[in-house]
């Protein structure tokens, strides 16, 4: 298993914050190599994402289900690759800062099975950390802009 | 010579190098090593070139490493055996021009450049047990892993592969079973050498040029697409280049290296010059013939040698950097046991496991009726490869992608799906199976290469392992397509030994020079190596920086003296 956790501070509040991550299409689009997200229900949805690792680039989809909705601190959520041997979860912490000022904890972990997994987990290797910092740099990068936005 | 001055310069060096493969970065690493200033002209956002795309193997016969580890080897018997294999479609001076030099640049690069370089134990030569003077193993030569991060800014901008494993070396993967048996191999060394960005194979083989380079404060200008070449009436003595929508005149006071490799992505170029139609490319692309289009209006000299069509296909959802779609060689899977190759008729008709006998196959043309007789061709395997090999990116435990060939029950039922005589192709795995579980393929010799073996054999399957029945259903079958042969030639400009482009008066067009795929493969003939075609770049670089800096190589004069030529 390999697992990646990175946090950032975002200059809202942690309701404001909320109010953004509740939708499950937002968190799609804020993955790089973001393609298309499709809601299935409340809590499961299909992301189709073109991912790059070293020159390759390969479209993957990915099945999301999120396990705990707990307003507004938590959100626990778990996935599996179509067609490929890999799963994983993770889950998103936010704490309170400030009014205007939220900690946000991102963990995600990849979980390879079968004979290959171990080749699986070592490709993640150096993406999951990547893919982590930037996943938390937009996620600031676009709470912030929409809220300043707001009329 | 045309005389095509500008009015005025808008920079001035020693070199120019067109293209940052292994061999635009040889000859501008010598050059500043000899004293003159050098520039690297690089068409494309990324450096490393072709050489980034490759196995990274460079074949070195008579090299200083083989001979410490005790292996065999000579000059002479490096000669020998490229002269035999050439088929008289080489140039003798060439071939030996090529084996004398390419020790001495090797040993030039790492004692001046920190290039590291090993024996890829037990890799033979492709002959090897075929034909005399051809080794075991002591030849074939790869990198010591590579540290990326020394490369700085250029960490990012030096080109990866997309088909390569470069997290392993040839030593890590074929300890353990070589590519057929990518199970048995170390994961977790190959996911520490991803994280830190420790590159292997061609990768790393093209990064340490790179740093070379940059070490030496060369000045690699990427997004630079060289438009044409300029003459002072006498000579060579610059290049036009478009960079941000400008043009910019480039003085080269010592000389032009057009290293710009071949023109694959040309489809136009392969079927007039390689006679290959609607070739796929594993290549980028930039590849599409600068060297004739800027040596062609100066009067070079082209050459052409026999060649192959590769074979290959595209897995669905794989894609290159360019967005294009990525081709997979077929190379490495059709040799493994439980696979064989059919055309149409549902017949084998080769060796699949020794691509230089099988690929002369596939453009054959049966003049009776005007037809290629073996192309189209499928892939057939059954289950056993699923679960136990990799079949391109489709490794076992994945599943087949949807859209790629035809999956059937029975191989009657496959040969249906897939439009070929069911009878035959059922007498044709029955012929196949009786005698792969001897072990044997009498009727095309596969499984006898111990080339065949180390490349995709499965060393633990027995008796043979190139040679596996196929009986396990569900079987597969999936068409492969033509594909060019990683950007190496059958035509490029035709050099001296000093790696001058020839003119059609056969003298050299001064200041004019060429290095790698860019230049005719006089010192192969009608023969590829692998490995060679990275040590003609590192080769022919060193040469064309030697004279264009006022230091030829005399070590072809004495070889022939000394070998009484």
């Amino acid at each position: 298993m390999i697992e990646a956790e990175q946090s950032v501070v975002v200059d809202v509040g942690i309701d404001d914050v909320w109010h953004y991550v509740k939708d499950m299409q937002r968190w799609a689009g804020m993955m790089p190599g973001y393609r298309e997200c499709t809601l299935i229900d409340a809590d499961d949805s299909r992301w189709t994402l073109k991912v790059g690792v070293g020159g390759l680039v390969r479209t993957v989809k990915v099945l999301v289900h999120v396990e705990e909705w707990d307003e507004p601190e938590r959100v626990v959520f778990s996935y599996q690759l179509e067609g490929d041997p890999v799963r994983g979860g993770g889950s998103y912490h936010a704490r309170r800062k400030g009014a205007h000022e939220t900690e946000v904890a991102l963990r995600v972990r990849v979980e390879g099975s079968g004979p290959m997994a171990p080749m699986w987990e070592a490709m993640s290797r150096p993406l999951l950390p990547q893919l982590a910092k930037s996943f938390a740099a937009k996620l600031k990068a676009e709470i912030e802009a929409a809220v300043r936005a707001r009329p | 010579m045309m005389r095509n001055l500008p009015t005025t310069w808008d920079m001035e060096t020693g070199l120019v190098s067109i293209g940052s493969g292994i061999g635009g970065l040889s000859a501008a690493i010598t050059a500043y090593d000899e004293g003159a200033q050098a520039l690297v002209l690089e068409r494309s956002e990324q450096v490393g070139g072709v050489t980034a795309l490759s196995m990274g193997e460079v074949w070195v016969a008579g090299n200083h490493h083989a001979a410490a580890l005790g292996l065999e080897d000579s000059v002479e018997s490096g000669f020998r055996y490229l002269k035999r294999l050439s088929m008289g479609y080489g140039n003798d001076l060439a071939i030996l021009n090529k084996v004398v030099h390419a020790r001495h640049a090797l040993r030039y690069f790492e004692e001046r450049m920190g290039l590291q370089m090993r024996v890829i134990r037990n890799c033979p030569d492709y002959y090897y047990r075929t034909t005399d003077d051809s080794v075991a193993e002591g030849r074939m030569l790869e990198v010591v892993p590579f540290a990326a991060e020394t490369l700085g800014e250029w960490q990012s901008k030096t080109r990866l592969s997309p088909q390569m494993p470069y997290g392993l070396t040839h030593h890590d993967m074929f300890e353990r079973g070589g590519v057929a048996n990518m199970m048995k191999w170390d994961f977790a060394l190959m996911g520490e050498r991803l994280s830190k960005d420790e590159r292997c194979l061609g990768p790393g083989l093209a990064a340490y040029f790179v740093k070379g380079a940059l070490d030496r404060g060369i000045p690699l200008l990427t997004g630079s697409m060289a438009q044409e070449l300029i003459g002072d009436g006498e000579r060579i003595v610059g290049v036009r280049v478009t960079r941000d929508g400008k043009d910019l005149f480039v003085k080269a006071t010592r000389g032009v290296v057009i290293a710009a490799s071949s023109y694959e992505r040309n489809q136009d170029y392969n079927k007039t010059l390689g006679q290959q139609l609607e070739l796929g490319s594993m290549v980028f692309s930039t590849i599409d013939g600068s060297n004739f289009r800027l040596a062609g209006p100066v009067g070079a000299r082209s050459a052409r040698v026999p060649d192959i069509t590769s074979l290959g296909f595209v897995v669905p959802g794989e894609e290159d950097e360019e967005g294009k779609p990525l081709w997979r060689s077929a190379l490495p899977v059709i040799g493994q046991p439980h696979t064989i190759v059919v055309n149409r008729k549902g017949k084998r008709f080769g060796n699949e496991a020794f691509y230089r006998s099988f690929y002369y196959t596939i453009d054959i043309i049966d003049g009776g009726n005007q037809t290629h007789p073996n192309f189209p061709c499928w892939v057939i395997i059954d289950s056993q490869v699923r679960e136990k090999y990799p079949f391109g990116a489709i490794t076992p435990g994945q599943d087949w992608p949807a859209g790629l060939g035809a999956i059937a029950d029975t191989i009657g039922e496959l040969a249906g799906k897939i439009g070929i005589d069911a009878r035959e192709l059922e007498a044709t795995v029955a012929t196949f199976n009786t005698h792969a579980d001897q072990g044997e393929d009498p009727e095309f010799g596969r499984g006898r290469h111990p080339w065949s073996i180390w490349m995709c054999g499965d060393p633990f399957h027995k008796p043979n392992p190139n040679l596996g029945s196929l009986v396990k259903p569900p079987f597969y079958a999936v068409e492969l397509k033509r594909m060019g042969g990683t950007a190496i030639p059958a035509v490029g400009l035709l050099t001296d030994h000093h790696s001058r482009v020839m003119g059609w008066d056969d003298g050299p067009i001064e200041g004019l020079y060429a290095a790698g795929n860019s230049v005719a493969r006089m010192e192969t003939g009608a023969v590829m190596q692998s490995g060679i075609s990275n040590a003609r770049g590192m080769t022919y670089g060193w040469l064309a920086a030697r004279h264009a800096t006022g230091h030829p190589s005399g070590l072809l004069k004495e070889e022939i003296k000394r070998l009484g030529l």
